[in-house]
């Protein structure tokens, strides 16, 4: 009872975000987590959730350049922000995407746009990832269907592709 | 029939020639490397649609209450705050007057269960009440605001402990008279283990326990009613939308078949799981009366604790009492199992070493035990315990007399008793090439991980880093439970001549629509690119979905078999006249020519003699509508399979009896089963942390045939990660004391990530000795079912000492090491 009465105590608020290039203004509730957000008032539902609380990475957006967990941040902390899901990569055909295709990288695929965009945020800081550093970005990514070797060789083929091609690995 | 007459009938059944009575002579996108996936784009891209996804207008939320105890019933429930907190629409109560009837609510076939129960036999069983609000969180709020009065009940955890006497009942009201399941002592075997005991040279026993592991679907369970006046409109989480629309069709006192329009969307997978728990309908029963009475659509979810109760059917406690000779011939295994809240003990525990081998006596005794935890049904797969006991036997056997246990694999191979030898004349009788398959998986594992120069004694190897290195070995056959039904419909579009297959499958994410489409591809002669699987909605075609562990071996044929009468219907119209319309005549496309004389290939019908008289399918069909040529054959679906339509599964004869029979075992009292898989697996151990690290595994699976190199391969790595998880760190654990589940999350229940495994090799032998379509057999629940135990033997060969308990945690380990 006392958790249902803290809640009414405080105010919904309309937060502004700036989603894959397009402003949004969106009345919140205090509780209500980014990823809620993003999948029940914008509809993109790209974004998944599968542990809901930071463990899997199947939530990740990229939140001012840098990878976060939506299930973890509040919408109402996240105003002003400029956000890129899984939706505007997609649109943007990154080459993540067709490479993601093209090695497999997906099963059941419901964590496989967690792993996009966190490869996508990777690829954003360090174009010529290792082995070793791909493995460090990504390990934070659940996946049940255990598709992992897949995704390794599909980021360092984007990865080329964005530096223009050159000596397909 | 004499006997004679009836062997030669099922020599003409089962012979693989005959079944594949007009092999394609030339693949065009079968086993080809490349073969885009058909779902890729849609997943990469975060199009793909679940359940869970689905929003509607007016949408509400359905969430259950759950038992605080492991056992416990309620006496009274107020209900009175929750219904009038804001937002929430409905409250389902156990004692409503609608929810008093049991219902087939889940599982292989039509079952009884409560929707709504009042007794709970496990912490987390949703029991009393179902709220249904405006969303998630508001239900979850109300829930809160129900006041029950619980009645608790003394309960018990441990298999071992609930057989003793006075143990608590787990569950008075289904087994008052004690916790062992009277319908699930099963008892398997042949010759007399005790003859076998006195003809060997040792004798050998040892014990082994595996926890409670369970499948973490990535998509929570979840589902959707929706009511569109007196049709009914369903989005399903399951592996069996037929079995939930046939379920479904029972309710309310009988819902038509062709008013319940079904969707199942991409599965966020359950690897069977949630798919077989019987009452895994209760909340959309539930979310019908809910959406009944509101008016509105209502979705149900269980949030990711929820998805934790339950698991898979391997926990337990197993012994062993081997006789072996000292060329490694074992004579005798002896095998008695204690197995925790088992759905379905049918599936045993010595099964593998009957189907597998030429011991010529064993004997397996399952007892099956009830305990207050939730039920374990087939989690990738059923044959997890038979695996286990076939790897820790040959590796017990090996350590014991100091042999390679590869060695020790090849002597014993075989089949119910007989030795490989007497397998050869039957694969050969079958229409097979007498390959070894087994020989031919180990002699390609040894190369790719270097057995013959990095296998040693056990204990005496340690690494520069302080580490102990160990390798190890095991083998089994491969299964394809073929016993299935399918129903396949398939058609030209007008227009352009794409093809549509129709059949409701739940894709779990295997490719296997990939695979159908690379079938009907080079049956019809049309590019792969140019098929397409629609599977998602009810069409009225059902297919094996992954379902009773079949998929490809059954649909397989299917999509076959359809494709081949359509391409027969396409061939056949093109030298018919193909009627009038208001546009004009249209007279045969192939004036004056036999069906025989033409033939199709890249979506183009040619006359053999003359390839270049000559016309695209797309010209054929031409456009819908009134311009259109009428043409009855085409752009009817044509059905394949109905003849096996009835349920249950492994009683009635399926659309190839053939695969029926094998997996009776009626053809000599055998399920013969020719292609074997070996796996390989290299791990360091920490002595001081008792920390196993696997640096790499190797997956050799004879399939037979490859139809899709990706899938397959996905199938091997996915497996080695999954099994990599259940032997060293996933499991559910109960607090003794109360009853309570600890770890009912991601954070505490650790499934594999990228860095659990250091290297993965995959390899795929083709001896073409399966029953499948073009000699294939499955692959999707190998791995993961045969890996687990590996790392015992594994550890085993590092440190000298053997782990008995499963997973092998740091803390067994260290026990194991006498340091803990």
């Amino acid at each position: 009872m006392a958790a249902v009465e803290e809640r009414r105590a405080v105010s919904a608020a309309t937060v502004h975000l700036m989603v894959n290039g397009e402003a949004h203004a969106i009345p919140v509730q205090p509780q209500w987590t980014l990823l809620r957000v993003l999948q029940q008032e914008l509809g993109l539902t790209g974004t998944k959730e599968f542990c809901g609380e930071g463990a899997c990475g199947a939530c990740t957006v990229i939140m001012e350049g840098r990878p976060v967990l939506s299930c973890m941040m509040l919408a109402i902390e996240c105003g002003g922000k400029s956000i890129e899901t899984i939706e505007g990569i997609a649109r943007a055909n990154h080459p993540l995407i067709e490479a993601y295709v093209k090695h497999s990288c997906m099963q059941c695929g419901f964590c496989t746009p967690g792993f996009v965009v966190t490869a996508k945020a990777l690829l954003d800081r360090n174009p010529s990832p290792t082995d070793d550093e791909i493995k460090e970005a990504m390990v934070g990514n659940l996946c049940r269907c255990g598709t992992y070797p897949q995704h390794i060789k599909a980021i360092k083929e984007a990865a080329v592709v964005l530096r223009g091609g050159e000596g397909r690995e | 029939m004499s006997s004679a007459d009836e062997k030669q009938r099922m020599q003409e059944l089962f012979d693989n020639k005959r079944a594949d009575k007009y092999p394609l002579q030339e693949f065009q996108s079968i086993g080809k490397r490349g073969v885009r996936r058909t779902d890729g784009l849609e997943k990469a891209s975060g199009a793909a649609k679940y359940t869970l996804d689905v929003q509607l207008p007016g949408m509400l939320y359905g969430r259950f209450l759950t038992s605080p105890y492991p056992h416990a019933q309620i006496v009274s429930m107020d209900t009175s705050q929750a219904e009038k907190h804001p937002g929430v629409r409905a409250v389902l109560r156990h004692d409503d007057p609608d929810l008093q009837r049991e219902e087939s609510l889940g599982g292989h076939e039509l079952n009884s269960v409560m929707p709504l129960p009042r007794v709970a036999h496990w912490q987390g069983e949703e029991v009393g009440a179902f709220v249904v609000a405006d969303s998630e969180e508001i239900a979850e709020e109300a829930l809160k605001l129900v006041k029950v009065a619980w009645e608790q009940r003394p309960f018990v955890l441990d298999v071992e402990k609930a057989l003793e006497p006075g143990s608590p009942l787990a569950n008075p009201e289904e087994r008052p008279g004690g916790n062992l399941d009277t319908q699930g002592v099963y008892i398997e075997g042949h010759g007399d283990v005790e003859k076998g005991f006195a003809e060997a040279d040792r004798i050998i026993e040892f014990k082994y326990s595996m926890g409670l592991n369970t499948w973490v679907g990535p998509e929570r369970p979840c589902g959707v009613w929706r009511w569109n006046g007196d049709f009914a409109e369903v989005w399903v989480k399951q592996q069996r939308p037929h079995i939930c629309k046939r379920a479904i069709s029972t309710w309310f006192g009988g819902l038509p078949m062709n008013k319940i329009d079904l969707h199942c969307l991409y599965q966020g997978a359950s690897f069977g799981g949630w798919s077989q728990m019987a009452w895994n309908l209760g909340g959309t029963y539930c979310a019908a009366v809910a959406a009944k009475r509101t008016g509105r659509p209502v979705k149900w979810v269980f949030n990711r604790r929820e998805d934790f109760y339950g698991g898979e059917m391997d926990t337990g406690v197993f012994y062993f009492k081997v006789g072996a000779k000292l060329d490694g011939t074992i004579t005798a295994v002896e095998e008695r199992g204690v197995v925790e809240n088992q759905t379905m003990v049918v599936f045993g525990i010595a099964k593998h070493f009957l189907e597998n081998t030429k011991i010529p006596h064993v004997q397996g005794r399952t007892e099956g035990v009830w305990v207050n935890k939730g039920p374990n049904v087939p989690t990738r797969c059923e044959q997890n315990l038979n695996t286990y006991a076939l790897d820790l036997v040959f590796n017990r056997v090996a350590d014991e007399l100091g042999l390679d246990p590869i060695d020790i694999a090849l002597k014993n191979d075989g089949c119910e008793g007989h030795d490989l030898a007497w397998l050869n004349e039957r694969k050969v009788e079958l229409g097979f090439r007498a390959r070894d398959s087994l020989r031919e998986c180990i002699e390609r594992g040894k190369a790719a991980i270097d057995w013959d120069n990095k296998r040693h004694p056990p204990g005496v190897k340690t690494l520069p880093n302080g580490r102990l290195h160990g390798m190890a070995f095991t083998w089994t056959h491969e299964w394809d439970d073929s016993a299935g039904t399918c129903e396949i419909g398939i058609y030209v579009e007008r227009n352009d001549a794409s093809v549509t297959i129709l059949g409701c499958r739940a894709d779990g994410g295997q490719n296997a629509e990939t695979s159908y489409c690379q079938i009907a591809a080079d049956e019809l002669g049309f590019p792969v690119e140019r098929i397409r699987f629609k599977h998602q909605d009810d069409a009225g075609f059902f297919t094996m979905t992954p379902d009773t562990s079949t998929n490809l071996t059954v649909n397989g044929w299917a999509v076959r078999h359809a494709a081949r009468i359509l391409k027969e219907k396409i061939l056949g119209a093109a030298v018919a006249p193909r009627g009038v319309t208001q546009l004009g005549g249209f007279p045969p496309a192939f004036p004056r020519k036999r069906a025989q004389e033409l033939d199709l290939k890249d979506g183009v019908i040619f006359e053999k003699a003359d390839p270049s008289n000559r016309m695209t399918v797309a010209d054929f069909v031409g456009p819908s509508g009134a311009q259109g040529p009428l043409m009855s054959p085409i752009g009817e679906p044509i059905l394949a399979g109905k003849e096996g339509l009835a349920y249950p599964m492994r009683l009635t004869p399926p659309m190839f009896e053939q695969a029926y029979q094998i997996q009776r075992g009626t053809y000599l009292g055998a399920r013969l089963r020719f292609c074997r898989q070996a796996h390989f697996m290299e791990v360091e151990v920490d002595p001081e942390t008792g920390g196993v690290d696997i640096t790499k595994v190797v997956t050799v699976n004879d399939v037979g045939k490859v139809i899709n190199w990706e899938g397959c391969e996905g199938q091997a790595y996915g497996g080695a990660y999954m099994g990599a998880g259940r032997g060293r760190t996933e499991e559910v654990v109960h607090d003794g004391r109360t009853g309570i589940m600890l770890n009912g999350n991601l954070l505490n229940y650790k499934i594999p990530t990228l860095m659990d495994i250091g290297e993965i090799e995959t390899i795929l032998v083709e001896t073409g000795m399966g029953y499948g379509p073009y000699g294939s057999v499955g692959i999707g629940e190998d791995v993961a079912t045969v890996l687990p135990v590996l790392i015992g033997p594994a550890i085993h060969n590092a440190t000298g000492v053997w782990v008995e308990g499963y997973p092998a945690t740091p803390a067994r380990v260290l026990k194991a090491l006498g340091k803990a």
